[in-house]
């Protein structure tokens, strides 16, 4: 290895170990390319703000051949912002040191000869690709004309305008349809250059001599052109029947190539509709924080979701079927039309980052323990409710992650065995489930100032308060749950009580609780 | 002990668990079906399932709807039916308990002019139970462990009878269950139309004969309970 080599794999490994280095290239990215951050949302109005004003300057110039001081050292800055952008995209279009590494550290390991000049070369490339793409192009074309000996360029200026689509996100649509129909459209851009060429050739070789207004080949391009594009200025008409007779062919293939672009370019945009449509709502999910996920919109979602909607929860709702999506969507929900079992989905809406809970609620078995075993892989936090369809299948949920699983049936079956031996207590039980008569189940928390810590049950008196003492959950012992304690029974600090009774009557509890160390 | 028949209309899942339940309390049950495919099934889990056309009013009366059947539950997955069903049975015997289930919020409301006496919706009960899940995790935590779980503590319901010891005592002057780790959590008084009041409604009843306490707690603190009021 000689010492270039040495020199070169040091400073990589250098790179590598910096920890600056990695912050501030994380910086730029974060500035420049992720999508969600804040700072590019600051960054992109600036930039925006830059390019118009900069536009709206070389408009001012056309008729004010001086030009104003100011304006002049403003179109400086912008011109050096442009060159920093320029510049530091070109930076964190890719990682160099990474690739050279890692073409190093292949070749050491397997023992191969390592060569400097085709590492570089490879890094070379990758920088390349990045100028001549698009948008880095357009990029530089929006520098170069401000420089003096280039000023004949000046027109390019307005490329600055299509630098806005770095900024705009659905700008970016355009590009996108742009590049996936390339292939039509250079199918039809081949066809239309065919009959504008020979369009063009046989009015030049039948007008030349007739025709005053023909005088050059440019001459009859621009009018093929005209023609074709069913605009005919008429400042050039053909004066020959040969001539007549090009236009009249021109006119028709005209025609039809405008119907064909028309046709390639709208039916693209359908298609890419919907997917920007769905962005917006991945866009609405970032923003939220601590939501939860409903996979399934069915009848159970249905009711969970219209229930904690209006508590205020934060909700995001998925289902493969888009008409129950669009009813969820008519009620102010987000929701997304997808496969919930796909795990890509799962991580995209956040499930392992910003979701607090998942509700498994889709009609089948397979999917529900699926999306449980997906989002207990993305995360180990997040609380996964499973709605059970067959109660046989009850422990596959638990084993697969799940923290609650209940079916359905098995509630109907209790329910149902309790209404005929005991049908009193079965209208106990469903007044207590479905709180229709306005008693309530809640929980009293004891925390650190809590007037009726370190006092006995008695000291609540809750049969005058019309209320009752269900039991107390003290989460550091076990059992964790002592039900209806007896009344010298001692509370402690953060002990929660489980009180049944009427809202407010547990509410003026709350109160009391809560207000009574002041005293 | 109830006499007189019970019949399941519909052998489903739901079908399953009631009948589990019924069959460990010892209870005798009929599952009345129309789809033949289904009996192999029933045979294997050792239920007595009935293939009949349940739309025939002939048919229920041979069944003794009208005569001997006390419970009906109408258990199928289409609202149509169990809607048809409910009204048939209701036509044929006025007094008959019909436990319906359903599948959609609007049937509900259909059920109960078609004659239901009572109507559980699964996914309703689902849905609630999960809401509660999210908004209060610890109560249904003890709730699942309590009332519907594994742990000794049920709920039950008590009738006075006419020589016990609380018939016409007034709840405020004893609370009965103070001395049983156990909860009166409300009771049925005959007297008053409403089928179920909670004990923290503040009333001041006077017990009588027929009333029914609902209590929750240890099944041994239950049968003390019972056997020092005589009940």
């Amino acid at each position: 290895m000689n010492a270039i080599t040495s020199f070169f794999v040091r400073f990589a490994y250098y790179l590598e170990a910096s920890e600056t280095y990695h912050r501030a290239k994380e910086f730029c990215r974060t500035l420049l390319e992720y999508q969600h951050s804040k700072l590019k949302f600051y960054f992109d109005i600036f930039m925006v703000f830059l390019v118009v004003i900069s536009v709206l300057f070389l408009l001012y110039e056309v008729k004010h051949p001086d030009g104003l001081i100011y304006l002049d050292d403003f179109i400086q800055f912008s011109l050096v912002i442009f060159v920093i952008e320029y510049l530091l995209r070109f930076w964190i279009s890719s990682d160099s040191h990474k690739l050279f590494l890692e073409r190093y550290e292949y070749a050491i390991n397997n023992n191969l000869p390592f060569s400097l000049t085709r590492a570089i070369l490879a890094i070379l490339k990758k920088k390349l690709d990045y100028v001549i793409s698009p948008l880095a192009i357009i990029d530089l074309l929006a520098i170069l004309p401000s420089f003096r000996p280039l000023r004949f360029l000046r027109i390019f200026i307005l490329f600055r305008i299509f630098k806005l689509f770095r900024y705009a996100r659905s700008m970016k649509t355009f590009t996108a349809i742009i590049t996936e129909k390339k292939f039509e459209l250079f199918t039809l851009a081949i066809f239309a250059s065919f009959v504008i060429f020979t369009g063009s050739s046989a009015i030049y070789i039948f007008e030349t001599q007739q025709n005053p207004k023909i005088n050059t080949l440019f001459d009859a391009l621009y009018w093929a052109i005209v023609t074709m594009g069913t605009v005919g200025y008429g400042d050039i008409v053909p004066v020959t029947t040969e001539g007549m007779v090009v236009a009249m062919l021109l006119i028709i293939f005209g025609v039809a190539t405008i119907a064909f672009l028309t046709s390639i370019i709208v039916s693209s945009f359908q298609s890419k509709l919907v997917e920007l449509k769905e962005s917006r709502t991945f866009a609405d999910v970032d923003k939220l924080e601590n939501y939860i996920v409903i996979c399934g919109y069915g009848r159970v979602g249905e009711v969970v979701a219209k229930m904690l909607h209006e508590d205020g929860y934060k909700l995001v709702i998925i289902d493969n079927d888009e008409n129950k999506i669009k009813l969820a969507q008519q009620r102010g929900l987000i929701g997304i039309v997808a496969d919930a079992s796909k795990s890509r989905i799962l991580g995209e809406l956040g499930v392992g980052k910003r979701a607090s809970q998942i509700i498994c609620a889709t009609n089948s078995d397979e999917l529900n323990v699926f999306i449980t075993l997906t989002a207990r892989s993305l995360s180990k936090k997040i609380i996964i409710i499973a709605r059970v369809i067959k109660n046989t299948h009850k422990k596959k949920y638990f084993l697969a992650g799940a923290n609650y699983a209940f079916s359905a049936d098995e509630t109907i079956g209790l329910m149902g065995a309790q209404y005929i031996t005991q049908p009193i207590s079965y209208a106990a039980l469903d007044e207590m489930l479905t709180e229709n008569t306005g008693v309530i189940f809640d929980i009293l928390i004891l925390h650190e100032h809590a007037y009726f810590a370190n006092q006995p049950v008695e000291a609540l008196n809750l049969s005058e308060k019309r209320l009752m003492l269900f039991g107390i959950l003290r989460k550091e012992e076990t059992p964790s749950f002592q039900f209806n304690p007896s009344s010298d029974f001692m509370l402690h600090h953060h002990d929660m009580l489980i009180i049944m009774g009427r809202k407010h009557h547990i509410n003026s509890l709350r109160k009391l609780n809560d207000q009574g160390n002041m005293r | 002990m109830i006499e007189g028949k019970i019949l399941l209309f519909g052998f489903n899942r739901s079908a399953i668990e009631i009948g589990a339940r019924l069959k460990e309390q010892g209870f005798a049950f009929t599952y009345i079906d129309n789809d033949a495919s289904l009996l192999p099934k029933a045979k294997k889990l050792g239920f007595d399932l009935v293939i009949a056309d349940y739309s025939d009013d002939e048919t229920l009366l041979s069944f003794g709807i009208g005569e001997d059947v006390t419970f009906v539950f109408t258990l199928f997955e289409e609202d149509v039916h169990n809607v048809f069903l409910t009204l048939s049975i209701r036509a044929l015997d006025p007094h008959v308990d019909i436990v319906a289930t359903t599948h959609t919020k609007d049937a509900i409301h259909k059920l109960q002019i078609a004659g239901a006496s009572t109507i559980l919706d699964p996914y309703q009960i689902c849905g609630k139970r999960i809401y509660k899940l999210i908004t209060q995790p610890e109560i249904m935590q003890v709730i699942d462990a309590t009332i519907f779980g594994e742990a000794d503590i049920n709920m039950e319901q008590i009738t006075i009878t006419e020589h016990s010891a609380l018939n016409g005592t007034l709840l405020s002057e004893c609370y009965p269950t103070q001395n049983y780790n156990m909860l009166l959590i409300g009771l049925h008084d005959k007297e008053l139309q409403k089928e179920f009041i909670f004990i923290t409604e503040g009333h001041n009843h006077k017990l009588d004969q027929g009333d029914i306490l609902v209590v929750i707690g240890k099944s041994a603190e239950i049968e003390r309970f019972k056997m020092d009021f005589s009940l």
